[in-house]
């Protein structure tokens, strides 16, 4: 009986070492696998199919340009992508009618200056009744890591598997992004002087003020926040540093009250609007 | 053994014949033993051959795969006619790379969000899902002309498209599509939600779940049992924010004739921040698991 404890563990240990070997080599592109071509069946029909490489390479051009407004369209570009399916009936005993394929995906791309690296498995299910898919993990890494907004998010979406979520969300905060910089860049070239980026235009951070109002500077912060569900939005506020002396005269507590003011000012005017009257009131003399 | 012992005290030496019996009973026990031990040795020998024939059978199928693939990968760098050699690689080439962009246009969906150019313009295709779960997808046929125009749809008569089209489509097409993603994929969810609750947990309901198409308006009674005692629970829920899959207003109401006790008074409020922000089956799901909590906390 030892001899046959030694046959089973001999055997689980070969089909874990088949198992890890059929995952190194490629698998079928196909998810139905029982349609197999080996290469040279599938290399020699194509061969008929193509009169010359001309025409392979005038479909290339077609499936660059589709390719490309895809990129154009979602906001997305996807550089690299590989899949390997598992046909789970193989290594598990599954019920007769019952078929369950594992797919893990490999996808790469970068959404603007954000760059995803996404791996996730879906477990498709096909009983006599229906087909479900469910996707059974998901793993992102996400460049650069400097977003902090980003990084929480990113683990809510790992924890949700929600793949779609990830990627609306990240199209919605890459907008919000590009529109900051927009805005901040737009003011800097309009009002040289008087507003600052200190860390570029990149910053969350658009600092006012001007040598001809020493000791004032109003600080206006531009975070960009995503809340449990994934939904993108801006939250403003307005931080003021004023000398000590006209904190004194400021009898009717405006420097106090100025915070919540812009958020009304905000929600009347609008983000641009009320960021130009910021920067004005402190350049008031200016052309 | 006292017999033993009182056979001695009459100086009769069957001690040896006594002996011999103890011996006998001894080895009938032993064998008896023996044969059982035989028995379930016999018994996980079976069962382990059985397992063997059924690992072997997994090992072939495993082979054969590993031999057809390699057979494939070999087949790759297998000698070819020699005239056609460099034309060939050239095409491999080709192949290769054409293999790749078609399967990056085919990634495109795990987008959420994917298209097909057409003679007039595009086709879209929006996938929706919830936690985890792969749902149904909407598509987006649109002519590029000015100004651009929808020529036919799968959405949904509740969704606005319209409102979203009037306000984006023309100016922004991308903010069009992920607006139109959002209220898709929470519609989805709402839906996803609201079939669990009826074909999982109808047995916790005390009458038909009442909804609206677009899912955003539930209404149904559940019952919490304790013992004998029934508390039945009317709860109203309203999504007005379309774009989420939690809702905005919940109200539960108490359906009992006597007044509740503090004590439950405070289990219909905690259900109401439930249903605010767990999802619909996940809050009955944590109903029919605490049944028996509930029994143990209050008394």
């Amino acid at each position: 009986m030892d001899a046959q404890r030694a046959e089973v563990r001999a055997l689980e240990a070969e089909i874990a070492a088949l198992q890890r070997a059929c995952e190194e080599l490629p698998a079928p592109w196909e998810g139905t696998a029982r349609v197999r071509k080996s290469f040279q069946e599938t290399h020699q029909s194509d061969s008929k199919r193509w009169e010359s490489s001309k025409d392979l390479k005038s479909h290339l051009g077609h499936l660059k340009s589709e390719l490309s407004f895809l990129s154009t369209l979602t906001g997305f570009n996807i550089r690299n992508y590989t899949k390997q399916t598992e046909d789970l009936a193989k290594t598990e005993m599954t019920e007769e009618g019952i078929k369950k394929v594992l797919q893990r995906h490999r996808l790469s791309g970068n959404c603007h200056m954000v760059t995803f690296q996404l791996e996730f498995q879906i477990l498709e299910i096909q009983t006599k009744e229906n087909l479900s898919s469910v996707i059974t993990d998901l793993n992102i890494i996400m460049e650069p890591t400097e977003y902090l907004e980003l990084s929480e998010f990113v683990s809510r979406a790992e924890e949700r598997r929600d793949l779609f979520m990830f990627f609306r969300s990240l199209h919605f905060f890459v907008e919000w992004y590009e529109y900051r910089k927009r805005t901040f860049k737009h003011f800097k070239d309009k009002y040289p002087d008087t507003v600052h980026l200190s860390e570029g235009s990149c910053s969350s951070c658009m600092e006012i003020h001007s040598a001809r109002r020493p000791g004032f500077e109003l600080v206006i912060v531009w975070r960009i926040q995503m809340d449990e569900e994934g939904k993108v939005s801006p939250k403003l506020d307005l931080l003021t540093k004023v000398p000590g002396r006209a904190l004194e005269l400021d009898r009717n507590r405006v420097i106090e009250t100025a915070p919540q003011n812009f958020r009304t000012l905000l929600g009347v005017l609008g983000i641009e609007a009320a960021l130009e009257s910021l920067i004005k009131l402190l350049c008031a003399e200016n052309d | 053994m006292e017999r033993a012992h009182t056979i001695c005290q009459d100086g009769v030496s069957s001690g040896g014949v006594l002996a011999h019996l103890e011996r006998l009973e001894a080895q009938v026990n032993k064998s008896h033993k023996k044969s059982e031990e035989l028995q379930s040795a016999q018994a996980e020998e079976s069962a382990l051959e059985t397992k063997i024939h059924q690992l072997r059978h997994i090992r072939d199928k495993l082979r054969a795969e590993v031999k057809q693939r390699q057979a494939r990968a070999n087949a790759s760098s297998a000698n070819v006619e020699p005239d056609q050699t460099v034309e060939i690689s050239e095409q491999d080439v080709l192949e290769r790379k054409q293999e790749n962009m078609k399967a990056i246009l085919q990634a495109y969906h795990f987008t959420g969000l994917s298209g097909k150019v057409t003679s007039r313009g595009v086709c879209v295709c929006i996938s929706t899902a919830f936690e985890g779960n792969l749902l149904d997808s909407y598509f987006v046929d649109l002519v590029i002309q000015k100004p651009l125009q929808i020529h036919h749809h799968s959405i949904p008569v509740f969704i606005p498209l319209e409102k979203i089209a009037a306000k984006y489509l023309q100016t922004d097409i991308q903010h069009f599509l992920f607006s139109l993603c959002e209220y898709l994929n929470a519609y989805s969810g709402r839906k996803y939600q609201a079939d669990q609750l009826q074909s999982d947990f109808a047995a916790l309901l005390t009458g038909p779940l009442q909804r609206n198409p677009l899912c955003n308006l539930l209404s149904f009674t559940y019952k919490v049992d304790l013992g004998d005692r029934s508390f039945p629970f009317c709860a109203r829920l309203l999504y007005k924010d379309l774009t989420r899959t939690l809702p905005t207003d919940v109200t539960v109401t108490y359906q009992g004739m006597e007044a509740l006790s503090t004590a439950w008074e405070k289990h219909r409020a905690s259900h109401e921040t439930l249903f605010c922000t767990v999802p619909l089956h996940r809050v009955f799901a944590s109903f029919s698991r605490e049944g028996e909590k509930l029994d143990l906390s209050l008394s």
